[in-house]
């Protein structure tokens, strides 16, 4: 068997790669390895019920009309219909610092501008200049790392708001400790809180059928459980995958979306960056019986939250650092239809080699499972009042289950802390795109699908 | 191909990719992108749907010979004669 193009991941990088070029030619085969798509932003069925395995909400909101969102341009380069998006906005989310400070923000930036003026009055004028600073900064010219946290100081005279403005976007994003590259910032500060966040009213699952009946109805090709083996090359040229069944698919380029890492495995080449730490995560998601009374709150959508002296991002000493966190209440975007249960979502750090020494013992494992999702229950419960009487179902995901279900390494959702922005891998057909390409989010890593097809794969056909 | 039927082509394509843009008060001798909102995304979609209608290859240093509704004319012209 021959493809000319060959997409490695079927998460949202891929299947936007697998898209954009089916445009043009439908000689396009994606290989999945999981038996569902999605990648990070699947879904799963328990307790007769879809769960949404990684959504909390999705960056990027723009209005209709402005043709140079993110967004829509990603929309146009599909040709993918804004109405399947089914856009419903967040109603207003919120960073608190424990008995410190917080500050709202919502898909209006006047909010936060005026949260900051009236909350941190030393540094509004600083973060009008940012805010410039930033209109003016051009991202995605690729440079080396610079630090964004250095970079805000030297801005932002309160100390307190640069870790309040850091903790959603590093939360949200970040692969690297206590930091993030600068342009990495200026992407993610524009897609949360100059742009905002929505979410689909349906469930991942319809977004995700959606996009792959359009992938198919322009005649592209998939394969779910196609794990691949290895990537036949030369040292220059690839030629080819070897599937985990044995099956050879011979093909003209090759677009991995699998991680940096993960794809030079496939190559027989060795990790680039054995020595950096990669950041885990737990999460839980509770589904809470409605009736059973809970005063939840209706009016917050996601809360960035840190109840220690200094906000700490970075792989913790033990399995969970319920020190800081997010909570995702999805039932809190406009518009939605009122439900019998809804749920609440709490994210923590969380160490992957605490979990899988701990993982030996599966029963110590599991009970480790189940206190984090107690312990987590109890520090949610500090800020959005009690729940736990109204739970009917529970379920924690570790660094463990997020690197089974998704083949990242060491369950790190925001993949590799060294990212290859020019999709570059040395190689004249083999390109990387996704996570490890240094686009995040969905609307993110769903462009960078489409500009590494544009940049490396378009032109060659 | 006629200049005029080209430049009915090359519209085409960019309702194709925009069915809000406004042909209206079109200068033929001013940069489309300007004009229409195009950004350089937008302007590889035009070039693709050539290649996929018309099996035109265009390398990439020809691009700017597609700016203006009038040099897209005259750039394809030769390239279309028989279409």
């Amino acid at each position: 068997m021959k493809v000319p193009f060959l997409v490695i991941g079927g998460g949202l990088s891929g299947l936007a790669a697998a898209i954009r070029f089916a445009r043009f030619n439908p000689e396009v085969l994606l290989l999945e390895k999981h038996s569902r798509i999605g990648g990070l932003n699947s879904y799963f069925y328990r307790n007769n019920r879809i769960f949404e395995t990684g959504l909390h909400a999705i960056t990027n909101y723009a209005d209709a009309g402005n043709r140079r969102a993110p967004l829509n341009r990603l929309l146009r380069q599909l040709k993918f219909n804004r109405d399947h998006l089914d856009i419903h906005q967040q109603i207003c989310s919120e960073i608190v610092f424990k008995g410190v400070e917080s500050l709202l923000f919502s898909n209006d930036f006047m909010l936060i501008k005026d949260e900051i003026a009236s909350k941190f009055p030393r540094s509004s004028d600083g973060f009008d200049r940012l805010v410039s600073l930033l209109d003016s900064f051009d991202p995605f010219t690729i440079a080396p790392f610079r630090s964004a946290r250095l970079f805000l100081l030297d801005i932002l005279p309160d100390r307190l708001l640069v870790d309040m403005l850091l903790c959603p976007l590093m939360y949200y994003g970040s692969s690297v400790e206590d930091d993030m590259d600068l342009s990495q910032f200026a992407i993610m500060f524009r897609s949360i809180f100059q742009e905002g966040m929505f979410r689909p009213g349906g469930s991942i699952k319809t977004l995700l059928d959606r996009l792959l009946d359009h992938y198919r109805g322009l005649g592209g090709s998939i394969r779910t459980s196609a794990g691949v083996r290895e990537i036949l090359h030369d040292g220059r040229k690839v030629q080819g995958v070897v599937l985990t069944t044995g099956e050879t698919i011979h093909c003209g380029s090759i677009l991995s979306t699998i991680g940096l890492d993960e794809t030079l495995a496939l190559l027989h080449r060795p990790p680039l960056s054995s020595d950096s730490t990669r950041l885990g995560f737990v999460e839980t998601i509770y589904q809470i019986q409605t009736c059973r009374g809970p005063t939840l709150p209706t009016d917050r959508t996601i809360i960035f939250f840190n109840n220690s002296e200094s906000f700490r991002y970075r792989r913790p000493d033990q399995a969970v650092d319920f020190s800081s966190g997010v909570i995702c209440l999805p039932s809190n975007f406009a518009g939605l239809q009122a439900t019998t249960t809804k749920e609440v979502r709490s994210t923590h750090l969380a160490s992957y080699e605490q979990w899988q020494t701990i993982a030996a013992d599966r029963q110590a494992y599991e009970s480790l499972k189940t206190q984090t999702a107690e312990r987590s229950r109890l520090v949610l419960e500090d800020i959005v009042g009690n729940f736990g009487q109204a739970i009917v179902f529970q379920d924690t995901f570790t660094p463990l289950t997020i690197e089974r279900y998704t083949a990242k390494k060491e369950g790190a959702i925001y993949g590799n802390p060294q990212k290859i922005k020019d999709g570059d891998l040395g190689y004249d057909n083999l390109f990387l795109a996704g996570t490890d390409q240094g686009f995040l989010g969905i609307v993110g890593s769903m462009l960078s699908g489409v500009s590494m097809v544009n940049q490396h794969i378009l032109n060659k056909f | 191909m006629t200049r005029e039927d080209i430049k009915t082509l090359i519209l085409e394509i960019i309702h194709d990719i925009d069915d809000e843009a406004d042909f209206d008060d079109l200068d033929p001798d001013k940069p489309l992108r300007d004009q229409l909102d195009l950004d350089s995304m937008d302007f590889l979609d035009i070039v693709m749907e050539l290649r996929k209608r018309h099996q035109l290859q265009i390398p990439e240093s020809d691009y700017p010979r597609l700016a203006t509704l009038n040099s897209c004319a005259d750039y394809l012209e030769p390239l279309l004669q028989d279409a």
